[in-house]
């Protein structure tokens, strides 16, 4: 999976690529020959945008990558919003962009005209004054923070070198953009907790503005130093740095910091997310009201340590992050009991160790694939020695809300999809949700959505499996299906007119317009239920699984147009000879074929649809076909029967012969007899 | 089955017997009758040999060759039993007409035909039932065949529902 690379470079310095310019909404001109590298984020280059309707607006635009979800969702939410704390997303959309040759996800922000406050986690910054940090920080990230929760979307993008000066004085200090990668996917590990430090940084899921609030500290923290505190550690010293002595212990240190700021800063760096800081105590904190600082809670320092991978560890949670990076070094020891043993000697947690106990029993004495119980226990294990790290499932560390995210990621880049596709099917998620202490409704809804995911696994048609999942787990990712070719499809409604962009250039004429990413794309994105339809696409009968296409588009095209599909239609009429077929009648087929011609003319696949869904005549040609067959067989078996039955022929012609003569023969002596009597009185 | 089958025995036996019985009542009425017409007999027996030779010569139960030979035996008889009764009707006068070459050349030449037409209709009706059903097929693959052009090659597949 990809790596933030901000930790050791600059925010965005990647060669200018050069083309004609992009055109968002008929509106926006995105420069290609003029890139902003000052602007750029990690993985989203700047260019300079120009608004057709004021070309003296400054604004710029950020191209998203093509191999990662945007988040569609928050753009939606924060278009046009207007939040001293954070730049303004003016729009965004898909658009052609000629250096990729492709769509791409473009988002227009409004362009500051001050620079980047920190232009790489490395460099040093301007230290802000305790003075005036308050009301330039403080208060406008505050307010952009409410205004995002407000509309229940968090930016997990909030880090020292993702704020700019809006204006030329440096009076105001704006966030930068949080919606052209997944959820904090360019965040340092340092500007995270500890739980989503541990996941994948594509997996690290939306969070909640809990999190935000910690960035927010770590924030304070760099631009009250002017510089990183931790620069020297690695991501791994840091996080177990952060397991030992807490992220304020670790980030602050024994710096002197202002008194007020220590207590919000102990507040937002609380590594507990249910002690730490909201934006209720954050608004006391800003009124003025002064709380005790909240005193660092340290994870349970063993009597003496647990040696793993050559190494000693002293508490469960650094444990937990040691085994889950070395997956099949982990399990001996705690198959072997010498994890138990630990946890009942040296951690003297006996509940705990009976727990870990039971589990490895349950694997041990078990039956069925061993393989994946012991994958399974050990994930149970780590849950348990700490129950608020992530998902932890050989090597695949995920937040439950960051699955989707990463299973975008591994299919844009081609890569192994078979651990996602494990975690899923052996319901790791659901060990999670069990392990939580408290109960959380969305903690049930998610729950609930891995176990349909799971059913769709199960299934293999076309319209399910990992495809399906993919579009059910990421709302606003575009269809990925080659037969829209470059477009940008995230809606619905605008699939159909893809396919019909691309039907005129399309090679294989016996090509069907759909495909797996096509079928689940509907199935994901289609409000009703269409999965009895998407069954039938499977169908091994070439007439039924056209047919359901076809109800398929056609339903589409009559809820959400366009009324005319020219081209797809004479795709779609091109292969309708399956449905044609279906008609047993040849005079039929040749009625509609005729009128195929001339509905394909009109570009309405809804026509197309009620021409060949005629249930009338279908039934009609079925009994008709019946009654035809019947005939046949009839006339098949008289044939038979009358070739078979020469003998009894012969017998029959030899007895009618003899009858006849005999018949004869006496109406011969009749006639005689008649004449002669005749003869004789006259 | 049996007990079914018992009671049929003695109703076939009582058939034979009642059959067997009208047999002896007609030879008896025959039998009388004899005094009074002696001429026609002794013409009839010599010159309708054929016929019963007919009879006794058919096996099976399709005897149908005394009745085509007898009806043309009789046809060459008549006009010879008509001058007998109409003429004189003794013993002699019958003896006279059964030592007339013609009378028994008409009698047994028309028995000779009547075996011709016997032996040579079972031929020609087998023929003709041969041509009826030769024509039947064609017209039943004639039928199929519209079938075919009508409804395609499936059709000729038997519906298994």
């Amino acid at each position: 999976m990809a790596q933030a690379a901000e930790a050791n470079s600059s925010e965005q310095e990647k060669p200018a690529t050069a083309g004609p310019p992009g055109v968002l909404r008929d509106r926006f001109i995105i420069r290609s020959n003029q890139p902003l590298p000052d602007m750029s984020t990690p993985n989203a280059e700047a260019f300079v945008a120009e608004d057709k309707r004021d070309a003296k607006r400054p604004l710029f635009a950020l191209i998203c990558r093509p191999d990662l979800p945007p988040r569609v969702n928050v753009m939606r939410a924060i278009k046009g919003m207007q939040s001293p704390g954070q730049m303004q997303l003016v729009d965004w959309g898909p658009m052609n962009w000629a250096p990729a040759g492709r769509q791409c996800m473009t988002v227009v922000y409004e362009r500051p005209v001050g620079k980047r406050l920190m232009t790489n986690l490395r460099s040093e910054c301007q230290r802000i004054d305790e003075y005036v940090i308050t009301q330039k920080v403080v208060e406008p990230l505050v307010s952009a923070i409410r205004e995002l929760t407000n509309r229940g979307i968090t930016h997990r993008s909030i880090r020292a070198t993702n704020l700019f000066y809006m204006d030329e004085s440096g009076g105001r200090i704006a966030l930068g953009d949080c919606v052209t990668v997944p959820p904090a996917f360019d965040q340092p590990l340092v500007f995270e907790t500890i739980e989503a430090g541990m996941a994948n940084n594509v997996a690290r899921g939306s969070g909640t503005y809990s999190d935000d609030l910690y960035a927010l500290g770590v924030t304070l923290v760099f631009l009250l130093m002017g510089r990183n505190p931790v620069a020297h550690m690695d991501d791994d010293t840091l996080l177990k740095m952060k397991i030992q002595q807490g992220s304020y212990g670790t980030l602050v240190g024994d710096e002197r910091l202002p008194l007020a700021f220590v207590e919000l800063l102990r507040g937002l760096l609380c590594d507990d997310p249910d002690q730490r800081w909201d934006i209720e105590a954050l608004d006391l904190w800003l009124a003025g009201r002064r709380l005790s600082p909240l005193q660092p809670r340290h994870e349970k320092r063993a009597a003496r340590g647990f040696p793993f991978n050559g190494k000693e560890y002293f508490n469960c949670r650094e444990l937990a992050a040691a085994m889950a990076r070395s997956w099949d070094a982990a399990i001996p020891p705690v198959v072997e009991g010498k994890l138990e043993l630990w946890l009942r000697r040296a951690v003297e947690d006996k509940e705990r160790a009976q727990a870990v106990s039971d589990m490895v029993r349950v694997v041990l004495n078990g039956g069925g694939e061993r393989r994946a119980a012991t994958d399974q226990m050990l994930c149970k294990v780590l849950m348990l020695l700490d129950p608020t790290a992530p998902i932890r499932y050989k090597g695949f560390n995920a937040m439950p809300d960051g699955v989707g995210t990463a299973l975008a990621a591994v299919m844009a880049q081609k890569g192994d999809t078979r651990l996602v596709v494990e975690v899923m099917m052996r319901e790791v998620p659901r060990l999670w949700f069990e392990a939580r202490k408290y109960y959380l409704p969305d903690n049930s809804l998610m729950e609930g959505n891995f176990r349909e995911l799971k059913n769709y696994l199960t299934q293999t048609g076309m319209g399910f499996g990992l495809e399906r999942c993919l579009y059910e787990m990421n709302d606003a990712l575009p269809c990925q299906s080659p037969l829209v070719g470059e477009e940008y499809i995230t809606e619905l409604k605008e699939l159909l007119p893809a396919l019909n962009a691309s039907a005129a250039k399309r090679t294989d004429s016996k090509q069907l317009p759909v495909d797996r990413h096509v079928a689940a794309f509907m199935g994901a994105r289609a409000r009703s239920d269409i999965d009895r339809n998407l069954t039938q696409l499977s169908d091994p009968d070439a007439s039924r699984s056209f047919m359901a296409l076809l109800n398929l588009f056609a339903v589409f095209q009559y809820r959400l147009g366009p009324e005319q599909l020219p081209a797809l239609a004479g795709w779609v009429g091109a292969l309708a000879a399956p449905a044609v077929a279906a008609f047993h009648s040849r005079d039929k087929r040749k009625e509609l074929e005729k009128e195929l011609a001339k509905t394909v003319r009109r570009g309405s696949v809804v026509e197309l649809y009620n021409l060949l869904e005629n249930t009338g005549e279908r039934d009609k040609d079925e009994n008709d076909f019946a009654w035809a067959q019947a005939q046949y067989q009839a006339a098949d078996d008289e044939i038979k029967r009358v070739l078979n039955n020469d003998e009894d022929r012969e017998k029959e012609a030899l007895r009618i012969g003899k009858q006849t003569a005999a018949v004869t023969g006496i109406l011969i002596a009749l006639i005689t007899t008649t004449i002669v009597v005749i003869l004789k009185v006259w | 089955m049996a007990a079914k089958k018992k009671p049929a025995a003695p109703a076939a036996a009582a058939g034979k017997k009642s059959s067997g019985m009208n047999k002896i009542v007609v030879l008896m009425i025959l039998a009388a009758l004899v005094p009074f017409s002696l001429p026609t007999v002794i013409l009839l027996f010599f010159t309708m040999l054929p016929t019963m030779a007919a009879w006794a010569s058919e096996k099976g139960s399709n005897k149908y060759a005394w009745l085509c030979v007898g009806g043309l035996n009789f046809s060459g008889v008549i006009k010879f039993l008509f001058d007998l009764w109409f003429g004189v009707h003794t013993l002699d006068e019958s003896f006279n007409l059964l030592s007339e070459a013609s009378v028994l050349l008409w009698a047994y030449g028309a028995s000779g035909i009547g075996w011709i037409l016997y032996m040579s209709l079972p031929p020609m009706v087998s023929s003709w039932l041969s041509f009826t059903t030769d024509r039947r097929i064609a017209s039943l693959k004639a039928a199929q065949k519209r079938l075919i052009d009508d409804w395609g090659d499936e059709v000729s597949k038997k519906n298994v529902s």
